[in-house]
């Protein structure tokens, strides 16, 4: 029983070897503190929750696909402890304003209006994620949003979230 | 999978594991995207200082719609009807001419000191063509056509793929395509055989070589696009294309003169006959450039094929933005090419010919156009557009044929549905 | 034709080995991602000129699909 049990984490260690899409980074987040509506909100503060991190534009076409599921994933585990924090890079307040009211969002929007906090998180394209665990490290990096990687998407939080 | 008293790297594996196992790759159905519509209306009439030539009438409709991920069907419909005259390739006489129409079974007479004209030209044509774009990888798409067209005495079929790649982080592109074309000529009355008389009498027939004749057209295209700034960015494409087959116009005839321009002889009109193979490339360029709100396209082309024509391209479309969806668009372009080996405008009696057309359309040749667009978006992504444009060709170097002019007017609407 | 070919590729090897003043980062491509910036905004207006202009003039060929645009997914 043991020898299957090591064997088993020295498979899942090949496994991580061999992961394509999940940067499985363990490297920490870098921290800020950005304005929101009204407010600001810092991923130190955060601690304790797992964080998914969205950078987003107005004039990126599959950021409308991910604010309906944000706004989802958002109500199922807030609970749990997931606090969805969307970066937005536009440089025009109107344009966001206007796709806000026609996809509006129950988590948190903040503002990073040059770019500063994208380019920190070296940012490879619109949009991207990066999933932070209850200790402030990134565990996953995702470029992009397609409908094919929602459950996978889902299923990498909820695995922080028991952690 | 509970695991007790996790540990970052322990929770990195879980993470992986959870994933892998769980079968990441659920290819779940797009919520339902709308059908994007655009369909224009073109209306293009010719004419010369002595008569009205071609008139066109085409609609067009093409729909596109996201069927999963990045990935698109489009189709379009393009129907085209044209009536009216065009050149014959025959040079005007200060006496009145008598042709006899492709079918061989009607004549029509030209005035003296005019462009002679064939007026039996009608024609409608249908096209259509479907399009699939999908993404190959994330860096990666291809786009696979097919296309067909179909009108009286010409068909057309084809397929065409082009694979794009992205570097440097999206800012360069590059794109090869690679397509065909098998096409069948059905001339009226048959193929004439090249440089064989043309009957000025009904009582004679047109010798032919055939009524079904095969033309094959394959095109390679290679480009990089480039991201130059926030505002500006650059294609430069190479097209490489062969055509191969019955590629004279069966329509097309050219006078044989004596020194002082007068036709010669008792068959002084002679079908044209041009080379079965033409190998052709392009360079092009375009570029796009935003100033504030307003937008520059420019765009240069360089042609040259072993015809022995070779051809500049220049066009310039400069939008400006009036406000609350409003623009004005004016256009130009400017084009000029050097004439085929083969082309002649009146032909000397005696000279032995292997290939020959007075087609103006493969001559000297300098075209303009100016035009205006004006256009109205809406939020719902919904565009109505009008233009109006003057096209003017006229022979450039020593073939003096006449100025034609056309007047072009095209309405357009998008919608999503 | 060589010499042409030879400039195509020599274009392509600048931009791939990143000029390093060409190009901007992911989120800077708001004005790229604009309808009006594409190299074919108009697919329609393009088909019916070049239907046009093949029909009345010898050369054709150059355009082609390209990139640009927001660069997202």
């Amino acid at each position: 029983m043991k020898q299957i049990i090591l064997y088993s984490r020295w498979l899942a260690a090949i496994l991580v070897l061999f992961t394509a899409v999940v940067g499985a980074h363990a490297a920490p987040a870098p921290d800020f503190e950005l304005p929101t509506d009204g407010k600001k909100v810092s991923l130190q503060a955060m601690r304790g929750r797992v964080v998914y991190l969205d950078f987003w534009a107005s004039w990126c076409k599959p950021c409308r696909k991910s604010f309906p599921w944000m706004n989802a994933m958002q109500a199922k585990y807030r609970d749990q402890g997931l606090q969805i924090i969307a970066v937005n890079v536009d440089s025009d307040p109107e344009l966001v304003k206007r796709f806000l009211e026609k996809y509006p969002a129950d988590f948190i929007v903040a503002y990073d209006a040059e770019g500063k906090l994208a380019e920190q998180y070296q940012v490879k394209g619109m949009p991207s994620s990066y999933l932070i665990d209850k200790q402030g490290n990134i565990q996953v990096q995702h470029v992009g949003f397609r409908e094919k990687d929602k459950t996978g998407m889902e299923t990498q939080i909820k695995h922080l979230l028991q952690n | 999978m509970q695991l007790k008293k996790p540990k970052s790297i322990r929770s990195a594996l879980a993470v992986a594991t959870c994933s892998m196992l769980s079968g990441v790759s659920h290819h779940a159905t797009a919520e339902s995207t709308p059908w994007e519509f655009d369909t224009a209306l073109l209306y293009y009439a010719e004419s010369d200082a002595d008569n009205d030539r071609v008139t066109v009438v085409e609609p067009v409709i093409r729909a596109r719609k996201e069927i999963a991920d990045e990935e698109f069907l489009t189709f379009r419909f393009v129907f085209d009807s044209l009536t009216g005259a065009s050149a014959n390739g025959a040079t005007p006489q200060n006496t009145p001419q008598t042709f006899t129409t492709p079918s061989g079974e009607s004549t029509y007479t030209t005035n003296a000191n005019q462009t002679p004209l064939d007026p039996s030209f009608h024609d409608a044509r249908g096209a259509i063509n479907a399009e699939w774009e999908l993404p190959l990888s994330r860096l990666t798409k291809g786009i696979f056509s097919a296309n067909f067209s179909q009108e009286y005495d010409y068909t057309s079929m084809g397929l065409a793929a082009t694979l794009s790649r992205d570097f440097n982080n999206r800012n360069t592109t590059l794109t090869g395509g690679l397509s065909y074309n098998a096409d069948t000529v059905r001339p009226v009355g048959g193929a004439p055989e090249g440089l064989s008389p043309m009957p000025t009498t009904t009582a004679v027939k047109k010798t032919t070589i055939g009524s079904d004749l095969d033309k094959n057209v394959a095109d390679l295209l290679v480009g990089v696009t480039q991201v130059i700034n926030r505002n500006t960015l650059m294609q430069l494409n190479f097209s490489y294309g062969m055509d191969d087959g019955y590629l004279s116009d069966p329509y097309k005839i050219f006078s044989v003169v004596d020194n002082t321009g007068s036709l010669v002889g008792t068959d002084p009109y002679l079908f044209e006959k041009r080379p079965d193979s033409r190998a052709r490339q392009a360079i092009y360029w375009q570029t796009v450039h935003q100033f504030t709100k307003d937008v520059i396209n420019f765009s240069y082309r360089y042609y040259w094929d072993d015809w022995g024509i070779a051809s500049h391209t220049l066009d310039l479309k400069y939008r400006a933005e009036l406000g609350r969806g409003h623009y004005l668009e004016p256009q130009l372009r400017y084009y000029t090419q050097s004439k085929a080996d083969f082309y002649y405008f009146d032909t000397p009696d005696g000279s032995t010919l292997s290939y020959a057309s007075a087609d103006y359309r493969l001559g000297d040749l300098d075209t303009s156009t100016i035009g205006l667009k004006y256009g109205i978006t809406q939020d719902d992504n919904s565009e109505f557009a009008i233009r109006a444009a003057m096209y003017t060709q006229s022979s450039g170097g020593d073939a003096p044929f006449p100025d034609v002019t056309a007047n072009i007017i095209q309405f357009n609407y998008s919608f999503n549905f | 034709m060589f010499r042409i070919s030879m400039l195509v590729l020599l274009l392509t090897l600048i931009g791939l080995s990143g000029c390093s003043s060409w190009g901007v980062q992911p989120w800077e491509r708001d004005v790229l991602a604009q309808k009006k910036m594409q190299l074919n905004p108009y697919p329609v207006d393009v088909y019916l000129d070049e239907h046009i202009y093949t029909s009345r003039e010898a050369s054709a060929g150059g355009r082609a699909v390209g990139g640009g645009g927001c660069g997202c997914n």
